[in-house]
C-alpha cells in the first residue's frame, strides 16, 4: 500500500512537468496557426479600425511573454482565461461540455467494453467455429466502419423511419442512446478482437492444462483462470479507447449535435479562439494522465502480481 | 452470461462492475440535460440553426444567424420586408433635413420594454450611443459612425445629427446592431453596459435561456405592440451538421431549418411532407480578380475569364438552383441595383478575347474556401475545369477560414494571388455597402476590396452617389458606376446565392427576408 502511494506521487510530479511542457506547447502552436483571431471575430464587413480595438481589448497586441505569463499565473489561480469568441470565462463555457463528453465517452466505453469482451471471450472458448468466424468478421465491420456513416444510418433507421429516438441533441434522456451505440460499435470490435487474442494467449499456456487436468470444469477454466490474466492487454486498450473518446468523440458529437467538447475544440481552432483551445487542450492533459494513473493501477487488481514500488 | 459458477470470489467484483456500469448508464439516461417538459405543453416551434451564437448583443452582431435571433427579441427602429423596402418599426415616421444634414425621427408610443420600462426618445439615444462608444465591441461600427449626436427633441422625436449627408443611413438603421434595447437592462440579469449577454428590447419575443451548444429559447411576449404571434415558445437548436438538420425535420423533431445540405434540395423538393424556401439573398459570390497583376490589368483578359464561365449549368448542376446568376455587380434587394447584363458562356469570345490581349500559356494561382458558402469549393473546381477549356492552366488550392482570410488580406506588394472565390454580403441593402469592394480606399490591408479594382470614373459616381439625397437621382449614380463596372470585369462574376429554408406542411406563414434571414415570428400549424 505503501509503495503504491510512493508511486501515486511520483506519478503526479512527472506529470505536473508533462503539463507545464503542454501548456507551453499548446501556448505557441495555436498562435503559429496562421490567421488574426480578432479578423475572425468581427467578421468581414468590419474596418480594420475596429478589428484593432478589438484586438486591443483582447490584449492580443501584448508581447507573447507577457501573455504567455498572464495565462500561467491565471492558471495557477484556476483561471483559464476568457474566450475570445463569446467574452464569457473559459472555464464556464467548458465545464458543461466536459460533462457531456465525459458522460458520452462513459456510456459508450462501457457498453463497448461488456460487450467487446463478451464477444471475445466467446471467440477464444469457440475458436474456429462458425460463431467464432462470425464474431470476427463483426468486429472487422466495427472497426472499419466509419462512425459518420454508422451514425446517419442509425439516425435514419431509428429516429427518421421508426422514430424511437430523437435523431440529435441532448435534450431528452433517450437522445444519449444514438450516440452511445456509435461509439460503442468501434469500441466494442476494438476490444472483442483484443480479447480474443489475449485469451487464445493464455489458454495455450501450462497452467490452464493443469486446471483442465484436475478436471476443473470448461466455464471455470475460462472465467476464473484465463480471463482475469488475459484482461491486461484489454485493460490498456479499454483506457486507450476511453481517452480516445474524450478527445476524438468529434465527429459522433458532430453528427448527433451532442453539446460536448469535441465539438467546441473544432469551433475554437476554426475561429482561432486562443483561451479555448488552450483551455480544452490542457483539461484534456490532465485527464489523460489521470486516466493512465487508473489504468496502471487497474493493473494491480487484475494481476495482484504486479507492484508498484 | 458472464458467470454462473457458485462460491467464485471474482463473482462479488464482476457483479459490483456489472452494478456500477448499471448505475452509470441509468444515470446517464436522467442526465440528458433538459428533461422532461411539463403536462399541458405550451404551443412550441423548433427551429435547428447550424451555428452556436457567439454573443446576443445586438451591437455585437457580425452574423446573420444569430442576428436572426436576436431579431425575435429587439425591435428596430425601421424594418425591412421581404423585397428589402424599408417599413416602420419603433419609429412610425421620419423625415430628412433639406441638406441632408439631420434626420427627425417619430417614435411609437405606448410600447415598453420586457422588463416593463417604457420606450422612448431616451432609449433609443442610449441605444445609438451605446453602439457609438468605443468603449463596446460593435464590429460593425463603420456603419453609424456617420452619427455625430443623437438629440432628443421630446419624449417621442429624436434628431440625429450627421457628419455629412448619408442617404443610406435609414437602411443601416434596420439592422440588429442598432436595435433598441432597455437602457435598464445593461445593470440587470448579469448584464454590463459593455459586456450585454441578456437581450431586453420591446420585441414579440422574451429572452428565456441560453445553453452554449444547445440551444436559446424565447417565450411570447403579451405586451406585444404588433401582432401576437402563434407560439408561446420558439426554440433555436444548434445543429451543426446539414445532414442531422434534415434528419431532425424529417424525424419531426425540429419544425423548421436552415441550410440543409444542397444535394439534398431537389429530394426535399419532392418530399410531400416538407416545403422547401429557396429565398434569395443579398449575398454575391465572386471571383476576385488581383487588378494589379501585370497579365490581369488588360481588360480583355478578365472579361475572356467572365465569357469562360458556364455560370448557368453551374448553378443548375453543382449548386442545385440554389443561387442566381449576377447581372450586375450586386443582388436585386438593394437599393441601386439595375441590370446591366449578364456576361453569357461563349468560350470563344474568351479565346478570341485572350488572342486580342496576346495571352499565351496563362498560369493562374486560384484560391477558394470550403464550406463557407453553397457549394464554394465545388464550384471553384467546375470553374477551374471553364477555364483550361479556353486554355487557361489553373492551380487550385483551399484552406481554412482564417488562413483563407488572412492571404487575401495582404497589401498590394505581398499580394501574389491571381484568383479567390469570395461572398459578399452587404450588412445593409444600399449599393453603398456593396460597392466598397470597388473602391480604392478599401483595398487590403484597409479593408476588403481584395481585387484591388478601382477606375477614376467609378469613384467619382460613388462618391457622388455617397452623398446624394435625391433617391432618383442616386439610384442612377449607382446605375452608372455598375455599368462601367460591369465592363471593366473586376471579378469572375458568379451569382447571388439563395438561402433555403426547410419547413414541415404541418405549419405555414414562414417566409424570408432578402438578407440570408427567415421570417417565421408568425408561422403558426397549418390547419
Amino acid at each position: 500500500m505503501k509503495g503504491t502511494l510512493q508511486y501515486i506521487t511520483r506519478r503526479v510530479l512527472t506529470s505536473l512537468l508533462a503539463l507545464v511542457g503542454v501548456s507551453l506547447i499548446v501556448f505557441i502552436i495555436v498562435r503559429v496557426l496562421p490567421g488574426d483571431p480578432a479578423r475572425i471575430i468581427a467578421g468581414l464587413l468590419a474596418t480594420e479600425e475596429e478589428v484593432e480595438r478589438i484586438r486591443v481589448a483582447m490584449g492580443l497586441d501584448r508581447p507573447l511573454p507577457v501573455q504567455y505569463w498572464d495565462f500561467v499565473t491565471g492558471l495557477l489561480q484556476g483561471d483559464l482565461g476568457t474566450s475570445l469568441r463569446t467574452r464569457r470565462p473559459v472555464l464556464v463555457e467548458l465545464v458543461p461540455r466536459l460533462k457531456m463528453t465525459m458522460l458520452l465517452a462513459t456510456t459508450g466505453t462501457i457498453l463497448g467494453s461488456l460487450l467487446g469482451i463478451t464477444a471475445g471471450v466467446v471467440g477464444a472458448a469457440r475458436r474456429y467455429t462458425r460463431l467464432d468466424y462470425l464474431l470476427s468478421s463483426g468486429s472487422l465491420v466495427g472497426i472499419s466502419m466509419p462512425v459518420y456513416w454508422l451514425g446517419y444510418m442509425l439516425i435514419i433507421v431509428f429516429a427518421v423511419n421508426l422514430r424511437w429516438f430523437p435523431a440529435a441533441g441532448a435534450d431528452e434522456p433517450s437522445s444519449i442512446v444514438l450516440p452511445t451505440l456509435t461509439l460503442a460499435a468501434f469500441s466494442m470490435a476494438l476490444v472483442a478482437r483484443m480479447t480474443r487474442g489475449s485469451m487464445l494467449e493464455v489458454l495455450g499456456q501450462d497452467y490452464i492444462r493443469t486446471a483442465r487436468a484436475k478436471g476443473l470444469a470448461e466455464r471455470v477454466v475460462i472465467y476464473r483462470h484465463a480471463l482475469r490474466n488475459a484482461l491486461i492487454p484489454v485493460l490498456t486498450v479499454i483506457g486507450l479507447q476511453f481517452g480516445s473518446l474524450l478527445g476524438g468523440a468529434v465527429l459522433t458529437e458532430s453528427v448527433f449535435a451532442w453539446p460536448g467538447m469535441g465539438v467546441l475544440l473544432v469551433n475554437s481552432i476554426i475561429n482561432r479562439d486562443y483561451p479555448m483551445v488552450q483551455g480544452i487542450v490542457l483539461v484534456y492533459a490532465v485527464l489523460v494522465v489521470l486516466l493512465n494513473l487508473v489504468v496502471d493501477l487497474a493493473y494491480g487488481w487484475a494481476d495482484p502480481r504486479i507492484r508498484y514500488d | 452470461m458472464l458467470l454462473h459458477h457458485k462460491g467464485s470470489p471474482g463473482f462479488g467484483r464482476r457483479a459490483a462492475i456489472l452494478a456500477v456500469a448499471a448505475s452509470l448508464l441509468l444515470a446517464a439516461c436522467g442526465g440528458g440535460g433538459g428533461g422532461g417538459e411539463g403536462s399541458s405543453a405550451p404551443a412550441e416551434f423548433r427551429i435547428a440553426i447550424g451555428i452556436d451564437p457567439d454573443t446576443l448583443d445586438p451591437a455585437g452582431q457580425t452574423t446573420t444567424t444569430v442576428q436572426n435571433i436576436v431579431d425575435y427579441m429587439v425591435d428596430t427602429l425601421v424594418d425591412i420586408d421581404k423585397d428589402g423596402k424599408l417599413k416602420p418599426g419603433l419609429a412610425t415616421d421620419w423625415e430628412v433635413a433639406p441638406d441632408g444634414l439631420s434626420i427627425t425621427l417619430t417614435l411609437r408610443q405606448g410600447v415598453t420594454f420586457h422588463d416593463g420600462t417604457p420606450f422612448n426618445a431616451e432609449a433609443v439615444k442610449f441605444s445609438l450611443d451605446r453602439v457609438l462608444d468605443p468603449n463596446v465591441t460593435v464590429p460593425i461600427r463603420g456603419s453609424y459612425t456617420v452619427i455625430q449626436e443623437v438629440e432628443v427633441v421630446d419624449d417621442y422625436t429624436v434628431r440625429l445629427h450627421l457628419s455629412q449627408p448619408s442617404p443610406a443611413l435609414m437602411a443601416a438603421l434596420s439592422t440588429t446592431m442598432v436595435g433598441i434595447i432597455s437602457p435598464a437592462s445593461v445593470e440587470e440579469h448579469g448584464n454590463t453596459y459593455t459586456n450585454y449577454q441578456h437581450p431586453v428590447g420591446t420585441g414579440p419575443y422574451v429572452f428565456k435561456e441560453y445553453v452554449p451548444g444547445e440551444r436559446v429559447v424565447v417565450e411570447k411576449n403579451p405586451d406585444y405592440w404588433g401582432e401576437e404571434p402563434y407560439y408561446d415558445r420558439v426554440i433555436f437548436q444548434v445543429v451543426p451538421e446539414a445532414a442531422t438538420r434534415m434528419s431532425q425535420l424529417l424525424s419531426g423533431q425540429v419544425d423548421m431549418i436552415i441550410l440543409p445540405p444542397v444535394s439534398d434540395i431537389p429530394s426535399l423538393q419532392q418530399n410531400p411532407n416538407v416545403e422547401v424556401l429557396l429565398a434569395p439573398s443579398n449575398r454575391t459570390i465572386y471571383i476576385a480578380i488581383n487588378n494589379n497583376d501585370e497579365v490581369l490589368s488588360d481588360k480583355r483578359v478578365r472579361q475572356a475569364l467572365n465569357y469562360a464561365v458556364d455560370k448557368d449549368a453551374i448553378i443548375q448542376n453543382v449548386l442545385f438552383g440554389a443561387a442566381t446568376k449576377l447581372d450586375a455587380p450586386m443582388a436585386p434587394s438593394l437599393f441601386g441595383y439595375c441590370p446591366v447584363g449578364a456576361y453569357e458562356y461563349n468560350p470563344d469570345r474568351a479565346r478570341q478575347l485572350l488572342a486580342e490581349a496576346d495571352v499565351e500559356n496563362l498560369t493562374l494561382d486560384f484560391i477558394a474556401p470550403t464550406g463557407r458558402y453553397v457549394q464554394d469549393f465545388q464550384a471553384a473546381e467546375a470553374i477551374a475545369g471553364y477555364l483550361e477549356d479556353v486554355g487557361i492552366n489553373v492551380t487550385l488550392r483551399t484552406m481554412d477560414w482564417p488562413t483563407y482570410v488572412q492571404n487575401i488580406q495582404q497589401p498590394p506588394d505581398q499580394n501574389d494571388l491571381d484568383l479567390h472565390l469570395l461572398g459578399w454580403a452587404p450588412g445593409y441593402l444600399d449599393a453603398q455597402q456593396q460597392m466598397v469592394q470597388f473602391q480604392l480606399a478599401a483595398h487590403p490591408p484597409n479593408g476588403l476590396a481584395t481585387a484591388f479594382y478601382t477606375n477614376p470614373e467609378v469613384e467619382d459616381l460613388l462618391e457622388r452617389a455617397s452623398r446624394e439625397i435625391d433617391v432618383e437621382t442616386r439610384a442612377d449614380l449607382y446605375c452608372q458606376a455598375s455599368r462601367l463596372i460591369m465592363d471593366d470585369a473586376p471579378w469572375i462574376f458568379l451569382w447571388y446565392q439563395s438561402f433555403p429554408i426547410v419547413y414541415s406542411k404541418d405549419v405555414t406563414g414562414v417566409s424570408y427576408l432578402p438578407n440570408e434571414m427567415f421570417d417565421a415570428v408568425y408561422a403558426r400549424p397549418a390547419n
